[in-house]
């Protein structure tokens, strides 16, 4: 049994057929990436996945039962967290209060274990340990995404949505990101399904690839066999063609 | 959240012996009065920072629960015979269930919407007590309330000791976990959810338990009034409340307090300017304000106690 079943899902915004019968699956212990470019409805799939939009069709299946209809507090409580691709604080809260608020949450609280101690540590796994007592306001952006991800962990989940961890960030700072996320994997036997662009980080992160254009998945396979694929080539190299061509 | 520091215990303590002592300094029935209805005011005010301060959700309909509790009195009180003690118990009960019933429909909705759906709830309130007269009395009200205790300064007493009361519990749970999740319902609702938070479950029980000390201040109020009318579901209660908690800082609770007393006081100290009255205390509002966005009490009490702390800290600095 896989740990995640994407069943014919289907989604429209009006006249918009934002996902067209996608179906795909997620092992327990890998690291699949889904890479479109932008509008091929991704994140439209993330909000079906984490219950923050309803699903028209199809099943959704998280650790053998249907969390589709779930509200989204009930599928985190599941052990499906996600992270915002626009990151999402609390303003107003420190960075630690950020975490403790994840360490809240039913599936997690002990009244046995300190939550101020547990977000501490999850702070210092993901190497924000300095700014634990920092206004989430003061932040740089790239500590925002490791925050979103903190707040993730903080609910322990047994599937991370990772989406578009690495955008808006310079090249300095998507290496660290990067091998956070895979000793998260490897160290905690985290599951991971990641949204990302057409990064090289990226295809070294993961070991499979779900590629997907116009609400579709036009291939499945690995990194070396997704660069390759003339559907993939065609989505992706025309546009760059054209972003060069623009500069 | 800072918790509570020694400091903080020691000038509520002051505070609180300092109102409890005025009526032992031969003041007439008439300030006495005016300090329980400053008491009342207090208990008003710390409730409805408790759910929209700490959430960010504006309650502009707060009198509907304050409402509910007077009439709660005066109905068991006038209408049934109960012994007056039963209605500060059966007021917060009646709130706090009106707060469940309100809450699931009204908290759903998203920006403006709560606030101005509480307004018309407490509006609406207010218009059927007009209009249902047989039983509510109508524009008159009930008439006739019984105190609960003979003298005017016992009673003052014992609605001090139930804002004592309500700060203990509001400030406590402010602290907990549960104060955590209501501030970070009012940074962003989504990521609460994707933090695994019942958002809509915490919303609806802060609601009923700002609610709860609502219905019990307005039972209060009630049995020092000796009678309860429409105009306590007027929606200029509860912008006075919400003016009230502005001036003394949002979210902290105490500040909410130390608004309540203030404006009461200033209303009653500017009576001496008759006719002028309303101008100065608005024009001292406007200024209030616009030069002090975060309030009054709470961020003046936070540098005061800054700087109190801060010759202790070098002390144990230099000890260290």
């Amino acid at each position: 049994m896989s740990l995640l079943e994407v069943d014919n899902v289907s989604k429209r915004f009006g006249g918009l057929a934002a996902l067209k019968n996608v179906s795909f699956t997620v092992e327990a212990g890998e690291i699949t990436g889904i890479l479109g470019p932008n509008g091929a409805g991704k994140t439209t799939l993330f909000n079906l996945l984490s219950g923050f939009l309803p699903a028209d069709t199809g099943r959704i299946a998280f650790d053998g039962q249907s969390i589709r209809g779930l509200k989204p507090h009930r599928i985190v409580n599941r052990g499906l967290a996600r992270t915002f691709q626009l990151t999402r604080p609390f303003f107003g809260m420190t960075v630690v209060e950020n975490v403790i608020v994840g360490c809240l949450a039913p599936r997690v609280r002990d009244v046995h274990v300190s939550t101020e101690r547990r977000a501490r540590e999850i702070l210092d796994q993901v190497g924000l340990g300095h700014a634990a007592d920092a206004l989430v306001d003061v932040l740089p952006y790239g500590d925002l995404r490791r925050l979103e991800i903190a707040r993730a962990l903080a609910t322990r989940p047994k599937l991370l949505l990772l989406d578009e961890p690495f955008a808006g960030l310079g090249t300095s700072e998507i290496e660290p990101l990067a091998t956070l996320i895979r000793r998260l994997h490897d160290e905690e036997g985290l599951t991971i399904l990641i949204i990302e662009h057409k990064l090289r980080e990226f295809m070294q992160l993961v070991s499979r690839v779900i590629a997907m254009d116009f609400g579709e998945i036009i291939m499945t396979g690995t990194p070396a066999e997704t660069v390759r694929h003339p559907r993939v080539i065609e989505a992706y190299i025309g546009k760059a063609e054209a972003d060069v061509a623009a500069a | 959240m800072p918790k509570i520091s020694k400091i903080d215990l020691a000038a509520a303590s002051i505070v609180f012996a300092v109102l409890a002592a005025i009526p032992l300094f031969g003041v007439t029935t008439y300030t006495i009065g005016v300090l329980t209805v400053c008491v009342c005011f207090a208990i008003w005010a710390a409730s409805w920072d408790f759910m929209s301060g700490l959430t960010g959700r504006e309650n502009f309909g707060h009198s509907l629960f304050i409402g509910i509790g007077g009439y709660t009195a005066g109905f068991l009180n006038v209408e049934f015979g109960f012994d007056p003690w039963w209605s500060l118990p059966a007021a917060a009960l009646t709130a706090g269930v009106s707060a469940i019933l309100i809450g699931f429909p009204t908290l759903r909705l998203r920006g403006p919407y709560f606030a101005l759906a509480m307004l018309s709830a407490s509006t609406v309130m207010q218009y059927l007590v007009i209009i249902f007269s047989q039983v509510t009395g109508g524009q008159d009200g009930l008439n006739g309330i019984f105190p609960i205790l003979d003298s005017q300064r016992d009673y003052y007493w014992l609605t001090l000791f139930f804002l004592l009361v309500t700060l203990m519990v509001l400030k406590a749970l402010a602290l907990s976990p549960w104060g955590t999740i209501l501030r970070a319902i009012r940074g962003d609702e989504a990521t609460c959810q994707a933090a695994g938070i019942n958002v809509t479950f915490y919303k609806i029980a802060a609601l009923v338990i700002s609610a709860v000390f609502a219905g019990l201040g307005g039972a209060l109020y009630a049995h020092y009034q000796l009678q309860v009318g429409p105009d306590l579901f007027a929606v200029i209660l509860s912008i006075n409340i919400i003016i009230m908690v502005y001036v003394g800082g949002m979210g902290s609770i105490y500040g909410a307090v130390g608004g309540a007393l203030l404006l009461n006081i200033l209303t009653e100290s500017l009576r001496a300017f008759s006719e002028y009255r309303l101008w100065i205390y608005t024009l001292l509002l406007m200024l209030i304000l616009f030069f002090l966005p975060n309030g009054l009490i709470a961020p003046a009490w936070t540098r005061i106690r800054d700087r109190l702390a801060r010759p202790r800290e070098k002390k144990r600095q230099a000890i260290a």
